[in-house]
């Protein structure tokens, strides 16, 4: 995965059962070590809507559209934005420490506006595949509905960008009738080629019931966002195979 | 929407037997008894026994809940594709909606079926005359009923207790949020009204169809 295959829009989604009776496959994205606890969630998240804020604030900065279209971008920029002040909000409130921002570099996705929509579609439906991943793994119900609201948000950029770019309609503007998850790593990879410097891990302080262990990787994904939920997604994936067993028995 | 009531109050909606608007009606009633069920968190649940259906009932209501939800989301957007009045453009965005609509009709009767419940029936559905008579008319129609039915999947999030129910409405939910914004872009309305989406739980829902089911 390079930077320039994200923008590209190559990075692949785990595929998804185009049916609901296909239920016990639906959250198994994620392994067991994902996410230890809802901070963890959202720390994932914060890291993701940093990196779309900022990325929003320099191609907005960078005078490539006009009309609705430039009205449509400052709109999802005021979205990302909000977003990470709530996310930081919440985490602070569930007794968390938020990650801070990451360095970035968006390299040559604001060449044009074209580049800039095409890299814009490919981040928002990675961020719709990556709530949609994590979801699950969310324990609050208010933190639930809540990632919930974010995740609808970044699918009405996804598509209303989609549309700007005049992409077809199925598999550009919608992408069927079923949003798809996307797992951790998958997304951690994706995005990896924009983070120059990854943000500042989060230290204890609170006990956010689970991860302790993340706090020691100095592979810097921790500090991404993203360490704890290499090692966490796993109880709930546990979960769900559990599940499976149930209804299968 | 800022106005509960759909259509100015015509009725849209009938039920082709009294029973269903019943069973339809009676999801109000629920609301509370679902949120006792959220307690113990998505994977705390405990499951029952072998062969017995793996989701609670509060979770069936809410599935028959968004199918009735996406009944009448289908059936509005068959008539629309079909009235002719879409073209280009338009009608490339539009049809796939329509496609959506009735793939999620599917998926939950069969999920319903699946889980050991009877799915509830198509209801009767009469439009307030002028609804098709133009793409204008259509279109504002179609924007309301998205907003609407996104509002009311993100009403259920947190009373949905089995995580696989949970993980289905929001792959839904996702898609309903596109929707919503390209039919807002399409008739110059703003396609991002919320940072976050909003939601309303069932009573607010039928409240805003219970005037139209007489």
């Amino acid at each position: 995965m390079t930077r320039s295959d994200f923008v590209k829009g190559q990075l692949s989604e785990v595929s998804a059962p185009q049916a609901l009776s296909a239920l016990n496959n639906r959250w198994a994205l994620a392994s067991a070590a994902d996410f230890a606890n809802d901070v963890d969630v959202l720390n994932y998240a914060l890291t993701l809507e940093y990196l779309e804020a900022a990325f929003y604030v320099q191609g907005n900065k960078a005078n490539l559209l006009s009309g609705t279209e430039k009205e449509y971008l400052a709109a999802i920029q005021a979205d990302e934005e909000y977003h990470v002040t709530a996310i930081t909000a919440t985490i602070k409130a569930l007794g968390g420490t938020p990650v801070s921002a990451p360095g970035v570099d968006f390299g040559g996705a604001f060449d044009s506006r074209t580049s800039y929509l095409t890299t814009s579609h490919t981040f928002e439906n990675v961020g719709v595949g990556a709530y949609l991943g994590a979801a699950g793994f969310i324990k609050d119900k208010a933190v639930l509905q809540a990632a919930a609201g974010i995740f609808g948000v970044e699918a009405r950029h996804a598509a209303v960008v989609g549309n700007l770019l005049g992409l077809k309609a199925e598999g550009g503007v919608y992408m069927g009738a079923f949003e798809t998850g996307v797992a951790k790593a998958t997304v951690l990879a994706g995005v990896a080629p924009f983070i120059t410097q990854t943000g500042v891990t989060p230290t204890g302080g609170a006990n956010t019931g689970g991860g302790s262990t993340a706090r020691d990787d100095k592979t810097g994904l921790y500090a991404v966002g993203g360490a704890a939920l290499l090692g966490a997604a796993g109880a709930a994936v546990y979960a769900a195979k559990h599940r499976a067993a149930d209804v299968s028995e | 929407m800022g106005d509960p009531q759909l259509f100015d109050g015509k009725p849209v909606l009938q039920f082709s037997t009294e029973t269903n608007r019943r069973s339809f009606l009676k999801y109000a009633g629920l609301v509370g008894v679902g949120a006792s069920l959220v307690a113990g968190g998505v994977f705390s649940a405990p499951y029952a026994a072998a062969n017995a259906p793996a989701v609670a009932k509060g979770d069936l209501d809410i599935l028959n809940y968004a199918l009735t939800l996406e009944y009448l989301e289908s059936d509005f957007y068959a008539m629309g594709v079909s009235s002719g009045f879409l073209s280009g453009r338009d009608l490339d965005l539009i049809t796939p909606i329509s496609d959506h609509e009735k793939a999620h009709v599917t998926a939950l009767t069969s999920t319903i079926k699946s889980l050991g419940s009877t799915p509830v029936t198509k209801p009767k559905i009469t439009y307030p005359s002028g609804t098709f008579a133009s793409k204008d008319s259509f279109l504002k129609t179609a924007s309301v009923f998205e907003e609407l039915g996104v509002k009311a999947y993100h009403g259920q999030v947190p009373l949905i207790q089995s995580g696989d129910v949970l993980g289905a409405a929001a792959s839904i939910a996702g898609v309903e949020s596109r929707h919503a914004a390209i039919i807002a872009s399409l008739i110059g309305g703003n396609p991002f009204p919320h940072h976050i989406e909003e939601h309303v739980d069932m009573a607010t829902v039928l409240a805003a169809v219970k005037p139209l089911l007489s």
